[in-house]
């Protein structure tokens, strides 16, 4: 298979550009409104259309029939011999100028190249680039776009995204939810007899001493140590990566609670060490009362959420931006659709992601005309999340751009300005 | 009055055990008990009571319909999964006794294998007291059986110098019973400790030889008074005990949180009761049926039990106290580790067969037989006698 995709690399890059996707509508104050209202862009683009705005002119609409990729052939002998999986992982636009408002564009593509196998996070696999460029009436180019995907053979069954929640979550009724109320306040609470005073963990209703149904809790001070503990190592449980330690710690107070021995390898778990209390973060919603050994560093604080530009991606958010750059693939607007084909949700298109660095740069360098963006990407930016981008200046002259989701980076980008940035 | 000597076992029966049995837990149920009744000489119209786990997925009424019984008398669920087995037949044999019923069926029947796994981990747990019990445990990854049990068997390490290997030999006589049965999974498979020692760690301390199989298959028990039973083809099992049991703090199976955790209090409220209402003491009894999920759990029920004392048990067994020519013989059959995992059914069979002469590994001159239920659950148990 490797020699024969080599071949056909060669042969297609050999072909140089290839009429591509037609236009279908001269450059429009209509399309461009759109644009600007759904990505929230404020700028003045009543004669000349954002550049970011590129692909979307020569994008074909809903219900028209798709036009052939100059990669197609490349990724169905991919597809055939095991790299299924398909991800992108660069877009890069060149801009040679901004188009007016009344210009009518064409478009070609050119192969650019098929570079593997790779070790990749994803799993082994080829890095297929192609190039998309677009021409004014004069035959005169305006812009270039590189865009590249990772083929890959995906390991094991494919892995459905948890989407960042843990799925291991505790029921919560009456009679526990203060213990869970103190652990989002940080406390660890044993109940306590308001009448008898007598501790008691796990908690309940009535107390087993003196049967008073009145209740009270201390705050542990958070010092145990291991009464037992194993380490798990099968079969897989979700959200969890083995080995992990779990433990009966006896507190101070006298009372057991079962929790993970965190921040040591499992091998230096022993009945009888000391341990000290830590809360874990598991995800928005729920963090867990651990241990770790007494003498283990904190762990490090989470990092705080950088300031940037805060961008609530809400279903609303992620089908009008598609829409607005005419981007008809139902991941980016159809929940079920998406959901069935593993994602946790609708995401944003790289369209608007590569509109959104565009914003972001231009809110902050106003009148500075771009060259390029290079994007790379990261981890999806499904609805429900928060997209947040950072960046500014960099010390080779170029701008950078990055933008964080809850999963981590959805995207680092690299913008150069026409003129020499000060 | 006691339950002693008022019920008996009258039929045994039982599909093949099997790792995808290849049809519906209702059928597998239904030919169960079918061949039990006629084991016990009877037919279905003989039959007015059923008793089963709360955790079997075929209710008592399509049992009976599968059956064609015209009318039930009695019917009953015992619940906490393996703790079940012998309650059900405590359940059955406290129907007959009153008279609230003239025959009562026992059944347990799964596709515990090919269909739902009691060792994956689970996710979701609901707000009622099971839920809540689950939700002090789940959210760290403590979610298997296997993981739970583990807990409790470090602790034992600890308290009691228990090794690995103490573990492993009751993985190995388990195996070399189930070798000579041809009915068992693992016939002419027996195991050494060697292989014991490295088989991977599923939750350590537990070794994979230390958990028992999965099996699908179903095993069903005749219970009728010792008077009809004495009319009916075989030698009747007489119920000498029959016991159910729970400890302080009790948990589905989390004893964590009081007293000893390298102990079995449940199992130490059934066994008490079992002496009391039979009259027995330990050495009185001539085969031990201990329900053998997890090694260590045969360990700490010959202590509970009072086969030998506290932290005796390591060395009860390396002294072939539980070969077939030990002390107390203990699962001929090959236990659940080597037969099948028939939550403890199929112990109770094999208590009937070393009854009535019959048992593929018979033990010579058997006259009582103690049967134990799942535990670090709430638990069960029985003593079996002729009679």
């Amino acid at each position: 298979m490797h020699d024969e995709l080599t071949a056909l690399a060669e042969r297609l890059a050999a072909l140089g550009d290839r009429p591509g996707v037609p236009c279908p509508d001269p450059v429009n104050a209509a399309m461009i409104r759109n644009w600007t209202q759904a990505l929230g862009d404020t700028g003045d683009w009543s004669e000349l259309a954002p550049p970011a705005m590129i692909q979307v002119w020569s994008m074909p609409g809903l219900g028209a029939a798709r036009a052939g990729s100059i990669a197609d052939e490349p990724l169905r002998l991919l597809d055939g011999a095991g790299f299924t999986g398909v991800v992108a992982t660069n877009c890069d636009q060149t801009y040679d100028r901004y188009v007016r408002v009344g210009e009518a564009l064409r478009s070609t593509m050119r192969f650019g190249g098929v570079t593997g196998p790779k070790k990749t996070a994803m799993g082994e696999g080829y890095f297929v680039t192609w190039f998309q460029s677009w021409w004014d009436e004069d035959g005169a180019r305006v812009a270039e776009m590189l865009f590249r995907v990772l083929k890959f053979r995906p390991r094991g069954a494919p892995r459905r995204p948890s989407g960042g929640r843990y799925p291991l979550r505790p029921a919560i009724g009456p009679d526990t939810r203060f213990f869970w109320d103190g652990v989002d306040a940080g406390e660890l609470r044993v109940q306590k007899c308001a009448d008898c005073a007598a501790l008691r963990h796990p908690p309940g209703p009535m107390c087993p001493e003196c049967h008073s149904v009145e209740r009270d809790h201390v705050v542990a001070a958070g010092r145990g140590t291991v009464h037992s503990y194993v380490v798990h190592h099968h079969p897989p449980v979700p959200g969890r990566t083995p080995p992990y330690v779990v433990a009966v710690v006896e507190l101070d107070e006298g009372v057991r609670i079962v929790g993970n021995v965190n921040g040591c390898d499992p091998a230096d778990v022993h009945v009888g060490m000391p341990v000290r209390l830590v809360f874990e973060r598991m995800d928005d919603d729920l963090v867990l009362p651990q241990w770790t050994p007494l003498d283990a560093p904190d762990p490090e604080p989470p990092a705080p959420r950088p300031e940037g530009l805060d961008i609530a991606l809400t279903p609303t958010f992620v089908i009008a931006t598609a829409l607005a750059t005419r981007d008809h693939t139902p991941v980016h607007h159809d929940p079920a659709l998406a959901r069935a084909q593993g994602s946790q949700d609708i995401f944003l298109n790289i369209l608007t992601t590569i509109g959104l660095v565009q914003r972001y740069a231009l809110e902050r360098e106003p009148g500075a005309e771009l060259a390029s963006i290079a994007v790379r990407l990261g981890a999806p930016a499904y609805a429900g999340d928060t997209l947040t981008l950072t960046g500014g200046p960099a010390a080779d002259g170029t701008y950078t751009v990055r933008g964080l989701v809850s999963l981590g980076d959805h995207v680092t980008a690299t913008v150069r300005f026409k003129e020499p940035h000060p | 009055m006691t339950l002693s000597g008022r019920a008996a076992i009258a039929g045994i029966g039982a599909t093949e055990f099997s790792k995808e049995s290849g049809r519906s837990e209702l059928r597998l149920a239904a030919e169960a008990c079918l061949a039990a009744i006629h084991d016990a000489g009877l037919t279905p119209a003989d039959v007015d009571g059923l008793v089963t786990f709360t955790a079997d997925a075929s209710a008592e009424i399509a049992v009976q319909r599968e059956l064609g019984i015209d009318a039930l008398r009695f019917f009953s669920r015992v619940d906490y999964g393996g703790g079940a087995a012998c309650g059900t037949v405590a359940h059955a044999a406290m129907a007959v006794a009153t008279g609230q019923a003239d025959v009562v069926v026992c059944y347990r029947a799964f596709n515990e294998r090919s269909g739902h796994r009691f060792g994956q981990a689970g996710a979701s747990s609901r707000a009622d007291s099971t839920g809540l019990e689950f939700s002090w445990h789940l959210p760290f990854g403590f979610a298997t059986p296997a993981a739970w049990v583990a807990m409790q068997a470090r602790r034992y390490m600890h308290d009691h110098g228990a090794t690995s290997e103490d573990f492993g030999r009751v993985a190995v006589a388990m195996r070399r019973h189930a070798a000579t049965n041809p009915k068992a999974w693992f016939h002419g498979r027996p195991i050494t400790l060697e292989e014991h020692q490295a088989s991977r760690w599923i939750v350590d301390p537990l070794h994979l030889l230390d958990c028992c199989q999965e099996s699908d298959g179903g095993v069903a028990l005749v219970v009728t008074t010792p008077e009809r039973a004495r009319d009916l083809p075989h030698p009747p099992a007489v119920i000498r005990a029959a016991a159910q049991g729970t400890g302080p703090g009790q948990m589905m199976m989390f004893g964590y949180y009081t007293g000893d955790l390298a102990a079995l209090p449940a199992m130490n409220t059934v066994g008490t009761r079992l002496w009391k209402q039979s009259g027995l003491t330990p050495g009185d009894v001539h085969v031990g049926i201990l329900y053998d999920h997890f090694t260590p759990f045969v360990l700490m029920q010959l202590e509970e039990l009072g086969f030998c004392g506290r932290g005796e048990a390591p060395g009860y067994v390396a002294d072939g106290g539980i070969e077939l020519d030990g002390r107390l013989p203990v699962n001929p059959h090959g236990g659940q580790l080597g037969e099948a995992y028939i939550h403890g059914m199929n112990g109770i069979a094999e208590a009937v067969r070393q009854l009535r002469g019959t048992a593929a590994n018979q033990v010579a001159d058997v006259e009582h037989v103690l049967v134990t239920a799942g535990t670090g659950v709430p638990t069960s148990g029985l003593v079996l006698g002729t009679g």
